[in-house]
């Protein structure tokens, strides 16, 4: 129950962090940080993959809505969120994935855990950004955006995944 | 037989995912400017307050910005508005000639740059000089065209004038409604009161009777406003009325005033100094 309310809490956190300050901040047109996959990055590793799907495609709607782009945030988020079983598998391995626990640098290691984020946040960035400019002609732009608003999420998902480890320790 | 479940689990977990995944393409497949529009008002109208407090806090930190932009604009503002001043001035001060015409005096305009009014020789300074084709012994006049002074002296671009109030002043005034007359002075109390002494005792000034210039005088032309009788008294000889006259003109608020150069000052006076004039009146 507890896990429960405070990944709701992570949820509320991370859209709102989203919608009111993220994407308000017009850093550069080529940071465009996007934290929220933060809740499905943080999901505990032994999530079953349904309730990821469900917890992707819900995200990725309430997204949406909130940033008026008519689907664009479901389907890279429903893309991570099918795809973070196999990616954690691949890094960290299937049976340590199987104990649980939430995803953290203490918990993964620091490296496999900045590489599980980088991954997961380019995959989704890269779809993002790719359905957002719809268009070929200026891919070198694009491949930019994705690059450097890629490496500025992560680092600020890693910021949030500290913070929210050490509000709740190891004990899930 | 665990693996085929795994099996299972995981083909089913695929197949939803690309069903859903199909959906949302298909939705933005099918998204035009018009959804996506539409979407965000609606999401606007749940966060759209939210929004609004957030840019209130924004708007607090570009402040100072907004600030220096005002007033920079403020300055220019101040400086056109400063033009247009000057421009206004010019035409006013033009339009006090407008209705004065030719005759046989010269009007010209000018403002006032120093003035006091605290002394027993008082002067003004005003801003035109002798490239304006000011010359001594012009007459000044306040805006309304009441008396005020005469040009003393002047430089290229300045004048000096003496005022009303100054005990050196002298010039000749007349009350309306009769032909007696006196000479106007001041007496250094008062800067809104000059003396008109030496009247007639038969004059009997009354209060509130005007007091104007006679064309005797060189400086002004007749009939110029002085002010207006205040109280009057018979000296102790009982033979002349000393007139006390409230200036009409504010000598202490002027701003602008009008110069009046009588043209043929300069011709009557030689004509007076003639030298055919003094053989006539020389005694033989």
């Amino acid at each position: 129950m507890y896990r429960i309310l405070s990944y709701v809490g992570l949820l509320v956190v991370t859209v709102l962090l989203q919608v009111f300050l993220f994407d308000n901040l017009a850093i550069s047109i080529y940071l465009n940080p996007l934290v929220y996959i933060a809740f499905i990055a943080l999901l505990p590793l032994d999530t079953p993959p349904v309730a990821l799907l469900g917890a992707g495609l819900s995200l990725g709607v309430i997204m949406d809505y909130a940033m008026g782009t008519a689907g664009i945030n479901t389907i890279a988020t429903l893309l991570i969120a099918f795809l973070r079983p196999t990616l954690v598998n691949l890094l960290y391995g299937h049976d340590n994935a199987r104990e649980g626990g939430i995803p953290s640098a203490a918990r993964m290691g620091n490296r496999t855990f900045v590489h599980y984020l980088l991954l997961l946040t380019l995959l989704h960035h890269t779809v993002f950004f790719l359905l957002e400019a719809l268009s070929w002609s200026r891919l070198p732009l694009t491949v930019l955006r994705i690059l450097l608003s890629t490496a500025l999420s992560t680092l600020l998902i890693w910021i949030i995944a500290r913070i929210f480890n050490t509000k709740l320790p190891s004990r899930v | 037989m665990h693996k085929l479940f795994e099996f299972i689990r995981s083909v089913y977990v695929a197949v939803l995912f690309i069903v859903l995944e199909l959906v949302a393409v298909s939705y933005y497949a099918r998204s035009t400017y018009y959804t996506e529009a539409r979407l965000l008002t609606r999401s606007n109208q749940l966060i759209g307050g939210v929004h609004t407090l957030f840019a209130g806090v924004r708007h607090y930190f570009s402040l100072g910005h907004e600030n220096r932009l005002l007033a920079e604009r403020l300055a220019r503002l101040e400086e056109r508005l400063a033009q247009y001043e000057e421009a206004s001035t010019d035409e006013r001060l033009a339009g006090y000639l407008q209705d004065i015409g030719e005759s046989k005096y010269r009007f010209s305009t000018a403002c006032v740059v120093a003035n006091t009014v605290n002394r027993a020789e008082n002067l003004i300074t005003l801003d035109r000089g002798r490239i304006d084709s000011i010359v001594p012994e012009m007459g000044v006049l306040s805006p309304d065209g009441a008396m005020v002074g005469y040009v003393v002296d002047c430089s290229d671009r300045y004048a000096v004038a003496m005022s009303v109030l100054n005990t050196s002043f002298r010039a000749s005034g007349r009350i309306v409604g009769s032909d007696y007359y006196g000479s106007i002075y001041w007496d250094g109390r008062d800067q809104n009161v000059v003396t008109l002494g030496d009247v007639s005792k038969y004059a009997d000034p009354q209060p509130g009777q005007e007091v104007v210039t006679t064309g005797f005088s060189q400086y002004f032309p007749a009939d110029v406003l002085i002010g207006w009788v205040e109280s009057a008294e018979l000296n102790e000889t009982r033979t002349a009325y000393t007139v006390r006259v409230r200036l009409a003109a504010e000598i202490s608020r002027l701003n602008e005033v009008i110069l009046v150069e009588n043209r043929d000052l300069y011709e009557i006076r030689d004509l007076q100094q003639s030298d055919q004039i003094e053989q006539h009146t020389r005694p033989e």
